[in-house]
Parts: C-alpha cells; structure tokens; sequence
C-alpha cells in the first residue's frame, strides 16, 4: 500500500468494511484482492465487456471504471452478496435450466445485469431485454441460452389471469 | 437411451452452482503466501534490435530480461513441424537480440501488486534500433522482403502442395470461376485472459503451475524442454477455465517465464493477462489468402478445384501446433463435403512481424469453408442455377458412405443433401425469393445464403503425424474408480474449459454403470492425477475421453458383476448391472455393496477376484483412425443496406448432425456459441495494423465482438447419424458452430447485392467492404 492511501468506509455485501485504499485502484480491484470477493471478474477493465458489474446502493455499476475510493459512504453489492436474493436465487436457477452459461466467467455480472432487467423491465420481449443486456459481453454461449434464462424468470413473475 | 440422465438425456450441468455463485475458481483468484504480481515489457515496435535494456537503479533486481534466463540455461521454446522444408524459428520467452511483434515480452518486473509491477514496467528503458517490417503477407514472400529471422533465405516456413495436375481439366470444362478471397487476423478473445500462478511446492519437490490452460500435459512436457527439467518435477494443476478457443492451448513464453522466476525468486508469482495484451499481443487467428479456381460443367457439376492458399503465421511457431498446422489443414479440407475427380492445392506459411498464429476454434475451416462456399455459388451464377441446387448436386450422397474424398479425408455417416434441403425448408426460400422480389419498403436488399461443411474432429494417429504436428495423439486413457461408498470418481487428462465435461463425463459412466450423475466426480487435467493427455482441442474430448470413461467403465462392469454374482452366488454371467444394481432373477445386489464388500468387507470376495479391484484405467481409440465427421448446413437471411453498408441478420438456421448426443443442451450451448464467434469472423472482427505493424485496435471500443443485440436468435434442427466408429455413435462438435457463419452471411450478402452486380469475397464485410464492393460496381442507389 503506497503512502498515499486513503481510508473508506463502506458497506460491503451488508457489512461495514473500513480499509485503507490507494487513490488509483479501482472497485473491482478492491473487492477481489483486499475483500477476497473474486465473484466479481475483470473481462476487460475498459468498462464495456460488463464482467464486472455489480450493485452500488443497488444501481448496477462498472467496478473495474469506479474508483473504490469514491465509494466511501456507499453500498456496495457483489455477486456474493446475492446468495440469498430471491430474485438472483430465480435467475440462477433460470440460468442453469436454460444453459445461460458455458465457462462461468462473465455470468456474475450477467447476473447483476438481468437482475437489474427483471425488476425494471417486466414486460420486456426478447428484443427489448437483448438491447437492455447489450452492455454485456459473453464469448461461450451466443446469448441464446440468457436471454431465454431471463424470458423464463420474466414470465414466471407475471400475474396469472384468472 | 436408458435413463433419465444418461447419454442422450439434456441433464443440468454440475458445474453451474459454483459458477452462478461467484464462487469458481479460476487462475485470477488463487492467491498464495507471499505471492508477487508480475507485468511484462512489451515491445513497441514490430521488428527491431535490442540495443540495451535500461533499468532504473531504483527498481534494481526487480527486473529479468532474456539475457538472465539464458543465464540460467532456460532454453528458447521450439515447435518443429515433421513436414520437409519446414523452418523452425526459436522463440525465446522474453526476447534476446531483436523483437519481431508488437507486444512481444521483453523483460519481467516483479513486485507485490500488479500495479506496482506495471509501474516498475514503465521505468524500463528499452534502446531499440528499427528495422523494415512485414505486414502483409503477400509482400513477405517476394523477394527482397525484410526477413523475419535473419538466417532464413525468405520468410517461407513451409510451402506444401497437394493433388496432380489440372491442366486436361482447364482446357475441357464448360465452366470456370476465380475468386479472391482472404479472412482476416482476430483475436479469440476468451472474456477470462490466460493466466498463471507458480511456485515451488517443498513438500512434493515440484514446480507447481495453477494455469489456464486447455493442455496441461502438453504444458508440462514444454515446460520441461525450457527449464531442463524432469518432467516428474513439474505439476501443472488447471483450475476453472473462462473459455480458451485455442488460446490456451499452447506453451505461452508468460508461463516459462512465471515458472523460471517462482524457481530463481523461490517465491509464488502471478500473471493475468490484461484485455489490452491480449488485443496487442494475441492478434494471432485465421489470417488466410486464397487464388482459388473453380472447373464444372455445363450443369455447375464440379470438375476440379485448384487453390493456392497462403497463411500469415506470424513471428514464431507455437508450442506444440506449429506454424504451419493451418496451412496444412487447407491442403487436405478444402475440398469440403463435395465429391469432385480432380484437386490441386499450394499453401505457403509467411513469416511476418505479427504474433504467431495459433489455431482458433474450428482452425482452418473457417476460412476454407468460406472459400470453397464462395466457389460453390460462384459456379451456380455461372451456369445459371440457384446455388441450392449447385450445392446439392455436389454433396457427397449418403449412398456414397463411407465414402473416401479427393484427399483420402474418410467421410463415416451422414446424408449431408439432406441437410441442405432441411437448411432450406427451415428457412423458407421460397418466402425469402417473394419478399426479395417485392423489394424492402426502407430500401435494404435482402439475401438467403447457405453453407455446409463437414468437420473432422478427434483427430487419429496418422492424421496428426501427416500433418507434421510433434505432439501425435494415441490413446485416449481415462481412471475410474469406485468410492468405497457406492460412488464414483473419474479420471482424465483433458481440460474443460467451458465444454461441461463434469456433467457429460458423468453421463457417458452413469450410462454404463448406472451409479447416479450426482454420485459421480470428475477429476481433469491435473498432471498430477490425471492420465496423459495431448488435452482438449479439435472436438475430441467427448469421442476421445468420452470413450475412455465408458471403456474404463465398462471393464468395472464387468468386476462389479463379478463381486455381486459371489454375492448372489451366481455365474457373473448370469448378472445384468443396472441402475445401481446387480440383479439376477429378483435377487439383486447394490454397486454400494459390492464396493463395501470390496473395500471394508474382503473375507466374502470370491477367491479369484481381480486383485485389481473397483478401479481401472483404459485406454481407447474410436475404430477409425480418421476421427468423427460431423456436418451442418447453416442458413441465413440477412438485409443490407445499400447506404450504410450495415448488415441484419434477419433468420439463421443450423441444420446439423453430431452424431449420438451425450447431452443436447451442451450441444445445442456449443453451436450457438460457436455461431456468435463466426458471425464475429463474418461482420465484425478484425485487427487491423498500420505499415509499421502497429496493432490499431487495443480496447473492446475498437476490436467488436457481438453482442446481444448482433446474434440472432439461432434455431437450431439435428440430424442423427451415429459415428459407426465411436462409443454410442458420438461425434466431435465443439467447433462446428464458428465454421460456417461467414460463408453462409457472404453468400446471404451476395445474393442481395446481386441486383446491384456487387460482390464482397473478404471477412470481416464490414459497411467499408460492402459500400467498396457497391462502388466497385457502379455506385449505391
């Protein structure tokens, strides 16, 4: 740690975490290498692939372009601190049943994106939840076998007529 | 199939709770006491002398060049191909002398995080003295070229020709068509970059390597030629693996360097490569340039095929594929799924100031898919036919199979015209002619366009001695053994890197032995306890292990009915084993039993069991030498815009026969994903260089690869021709999904430029290409 660390108080998965942090490293790198939270993987660190997403006071954010110390004072979520989310626990589920992953390595952030999708887009077609999962990049599956996960969770949410 | 989950049942993999879980474990993730981060120098410039290396007094000791390796006699890594004429290049793992890419590593910097070490990188001081460089491949092999490495003659690594004359063809055939075509340089660009940790495990006296890698034995061996090692020192232990495509398939200059300094610093270190390296300095796929000429008759009946084909194989030949396997591989496929008398192919692998060229999944098909499928509707426009009826004029017909091809490829099963003319039912030509000749109400063209391929795969013995390839696979082995508890553990060599092999392994063994899926673990790829492997590639694992695992199993069969028979007191004759049980009559016996008996309870083994117990290790080849040849024809509907040069894929359909499927949704997983890389070749990927050989693309802002919203929801329709050859009939398929897309997408763009008199032959056909191609032809609207 150089001399110019700075300490950050946050909330990391609903525990209060103070560290010491250099100016210079970003989230990701925080969580994955002072937190050993290395659920959240690092596909590009250019802030496009998506690998990395997760939840700052639940808004989906690139961890690998956020600074960690702009997280002081901040909530921050990881895939691992969805473990016990209802709506990650469909989305897993959803995601196994419809083959939505191949080597595993983009899908905590895929995750952290669909969750995202689901609550804020319930009526979403197929073509709306391509454009609203397109910050993401998978090179395994072809999307087919998410974007059908996602369907699966979307239909399963919406009231049943009588 | 018997079971539920069983081959042939589309089971949930055992893999997914971890991963969905954020709790894999990949190489970026292990952490160890006093691990130190590493960041490389890399060359700047493509071809250069090294005058001096400077180091600031400073970062002293912290810094390791080629010339401390060869110090301490770290040898250069060197992949010959057995081909005559082939020129090996010696690739030192951080260079000596000269540079000869862009991104080459040049020295290591040690230090505790992975920024410090970049920090320590950029204080280094490298004195370089320029010299000419080779970008084009086509300027390379003329004469007075720059040369590469200064002690060959030209940058030729090897030149090899295949088939006879065509010259009685050439004066006869009512038909002939020429073409141009060239594929351009990718990266493959798994979301995980590779990565290595190492260091030296004390209590076993081995250099340990956690490393993301598809051939972990192979590393090993490479391994042990660089360092002058025993390969009994080296452990190489892959944990999860985010995607590889071939990039990982290869001894990587990182990993010699990470295992020299975790033995000279006798300290664990840790590289990942970052998205920026891996765009710079694994630019290293399908770069290929094809004359080709095309003979047939009156009818678009082929005649002949003659093709002089060159491959960009850049600085260096890769450990342990070589420089020229993808040459190689054009001389003896291009001619595809067709039946036609007469062939004649050059290849040439160039030497230039690029990465070396690693096979990418699918290796040379690709490219030779979309040459030869440009040929095959290059001929139905000469005579006047749909390129449908031109392709299934050509096909090998099933009643030809097997069926031996113009070079010796053996053909084993399928009905390949049957594929097409289900491609073209899926698809609806006729309604994509109507709505073509209505014309698109926002003025795009609209195109259909097909491919089809067949894809040898678990390549045997004479295939990959007959390339040259100094790593020839023989026997696949696999271990199984049986728990003392009824359960079951699995042993083999190979890698999965995203492929699901925990689950489908499990499947293949609960297939015969009826133990159940969740009771069955899968150990891999460790050298340490696994089988020897050549590893994971060409679409073998699944014939090759997957064989293995039923054969080792089967012989427990045989044990297990053997101990429950005693028990029964029955001839183990009169056994049968299944679903966990030996039965005779009503009488029946668990495996768990039978493995307590064995384990805890000896005193009521029979007096003659086999002494080698509840555990076997088999080896197994399929009965043909030539490997599975499973085949598809892909299908797509695209609309282009004339102004834009854009491309929508409006429909893709895959028709496909992969033989007996051990686990469809893997399958199904593997074309779509394979299908996403191809579309990638086909519209979008390219890195592009500038005179001096710079690299132009460095982010995913300017190397595309698809996204959601650029792949098509793919249907998928199988066929299923069992192997005749192989455990259940099963067949390679892992790469066939990235073969076909640009051959299928150009053929689709071509058939809607048509009315224009425009045609694009070069992937990526991105808006440039296809705006060119419109201009060419006499302007857009």
């Amino acid at each position: 740690m150089n001399q110019h660390a700075r300490t950050i108080s946050l909330t990391v998965n609903g525990h209060a975490v103070t560290a010491a942090v250099a100016p210079r490293t970003h989230l990701a790198d925080f969580l994955r290498e002072q937190r050993l939270l290395t659920g959240t993987h690092l596909g590009c660190e250019h802030g496009v692939c998506g690998a990395c997403t997760i939840l700052i006071d639940g808004e989906p954010a690139r961890s690998c372009i956020t600074y960690a110390v702009a997280c002081d004072g901040r909530s921050v979520t990881t895939v691992e601190g969805l473990d016990a989310d209802p709506l990650a626990a469909e989305l897993r589920d959803a995601f196994s049943a419809e083959h939505g992953l191949q080597c595993g390595f983009c899908t905590p952030g895929m995750l952290v994106a669909a969750r995202d999708v689901v609550q804020r887009l319930p009526d979403a077609d197929d073509a709306a939840v391509r454009v609203a999962m397109s910050g993401n990049l998978c090179r395994c599956t072809g999307y087919v076998g998410i974007v059908n996960a996602i369907r699966r969770v979307l239909d399963a949410r919406k009231p049943r007529p009588e | 199939m018997s079971t539920t989950t069983g081959v042939g049942a589309p089971i949930r993999r055992k893999e997914d709770d971890r991963l969905l879980r954020g709790r894999g474990r990949f190489v970026g993730d292990v952490a160890l006491p006093g691990m130190r981060e590493l960041a490389f120098v890399r060359s700047p410039v493509a071809h250069a002398r090294i005058r001096a290396i400077e180091v600031p007094p400073d970062h002293a000791g912290a810094v390791f060049t080629g010339a401390d390796l060869a110090g301490d006699g770290v040898r250069a890594i060197r992949a010959a191909s057995g081909l005559p004429g082939f020129k090996v290049s010696e690739q030192p793992a951080l260079a000596i002398d000269k540079v000869r890419f862009v991104g080459e590593p040049v020295a290591v910097c040690v230090a505790d995080t992975r920024a410090e070490a970049e920090d320590i990188a950029a204080a280094v001081f490298v004195d370089y003295d320029e010299l000419p460089v080779n970008v084009d491949m086509l300027e390379a092999v003329k004469p007075g070229a720059p040369r590469v490495h200064e002690h060959w003659p030209d940058n030729v690594i090897l030149e090899t020709r295949t088939g006879g004359d065509l010259s009685a063809v050439a004066a006869t055939a009512a038909v002939r068509v020429s073409r141009t075509i060239r594929t351009a340089r990718q990266c493959m660009v798994p979301l995980e970059g590779k990565g290595v940790v190492a260091h030296r495990d004390r209590q076993a006296e081995q250099l340990v390597l956690t490393t993301s890698t598809q051939i972990p034995h192979i590393v090993r061996a490479g391994l042990a030629e660089c360092l002058g090692l025993d390969q009994g020192a080296i452990r190489i232990v892959p944990p999860d693996i985010g995607g590889g495509f071939g990039w990982k398939g290869l001894l990587q200059p990182e990993e010699v360097v990470a295992a020299w300094l975790a033995l000279r610093l006798d300290t664990p270190v840790r590289w990942t490569e970052d998205r920026r390296e891996h765009l710079v300095a694994a630019a290293n796929a399908r770069e290929h340039h094809y004359e080709i000429t095309a003979y047939a008759d009156a009818r678009g009946r082929l005649l002949g095929i003659e093709a002089d084909a060159l491959v960009d194989a850049g600085a260096y030949s890769v450990y342990p594929f070589t420089a020229c396997l993808e040459a190689a591989q054009i001389g003896s496929i291009l001619p595809g799924p067709y039946d036609f008398p007469h062939y004649r192919c050059r290849t040439v692998s160039v030497a230039t100031n690029k990465p070396p060229l690693v096979p990418f999944r699918g290796v040379a098909r690709t490219g030779v898919c979309f040459a030869m499928e440009q040929m095959i509707d290059a001929v139905a426009a000469a005579v006047g036919r749909e390129a449908l009826e031109v392709r299934l004029e050509n096909l090998v017909r099933p009643e030809q199979m097997p069926f031996d091809n113009v070079t010796g490829k053996h053909f084993d099963s399928g009905d390949y015209p049957e594929s097409v003319r289900r491609a073209a039912a899926a698809i609806g030509v006729e309604g994509v002619r109507e709505r073509r000749a209505r014309g698109e109400p926002d003025g795009r063209l609209v195109g259909v366009g097909f491919a089809t391929y067949c894809e040898q795969a678990a390549h045997g013995t004479a295939v990959y001695h007959g390339w040259g390839i100094p790593m020839v696979p023989g026997h696949e082995q696999a271990h199984a053994r049986i728990t003392p508890d009824g359960g079951l553990e699995l042993r083999v060599g190979v890698q999965s890197h995203g492929q699901s092999m925990e689950t489908t392994f499990a499947q293949v063994a609960h297939e015969v032995l009826g133990i159940p899926v969740d009771r069955i673990k899968l150990v891999h790829g460790d050298t340490a306890l696994t089988p020897y492997s050549t590893g994971t590639w060409g679409s073998r694992s699944m014939v090759m292990a997957g064989g293995a695992v039923a054969t080792a199993c089967r012989r427990l069969a045989e044990r297990v009915r053997r101990i429950g028979g005693h028990l029964l007191q029955v001839p183990a004759g009169d056994t049968t084993l299944a679903d966990g049980c030996v039965r005779a009559g009503a009488a029946s016996v668990t495996v768990r039993e039978v493995a307590h008996t064995w384990y805890r309870a000896p005193q009521r083994l029979p007096a003659d069991v086999d002494p080698g117990g509840l555990e076997v290790t088999a080896g197994y080849k399929p009965g043909s030498d030539h490997g599975t040849f499973s085949y598809a024809t892909h299908a797509a509907v695209v609309a282009v815009d004339p102004e834009l040069g854009s491309v929508e894929i409006l429909d893709y359909v895959v028709v496909e026969d992969a033989g007996t499927m051990v686990n469809p949704m893997v399958v199904d997983g593997q074309i779509y994903g394979g299908v996403a890389q191809g579309i990638g070749t086909a519209l979008y990927e390219r890195m592009p260089y500038d005179a001096e050989g710079q690299p132009l693309a460095s982010t995913f802002m300017d190397y595309l690869i698809p996204g959601f919203t650029e792949v098509p929801h793919v249907r998928i329709l199988h066929m299923h021709t069992p192997s005749p050859y192989t455990e259940f009939g099963v067949k390679g398929i892992g790469e066939g999904g990235a073969i076909a897309p640009p051959a299928a997408l150009c053929n689709a763009i071509n058939d809607a430029l048509a009315p224009r008199g425009a045609t694009v032959t070069d992937a990526p056909m991105t808006p440039e290409v296809i705006l060119e191609a419109l201009r060419r032809a006499g302007g857009p609207a």
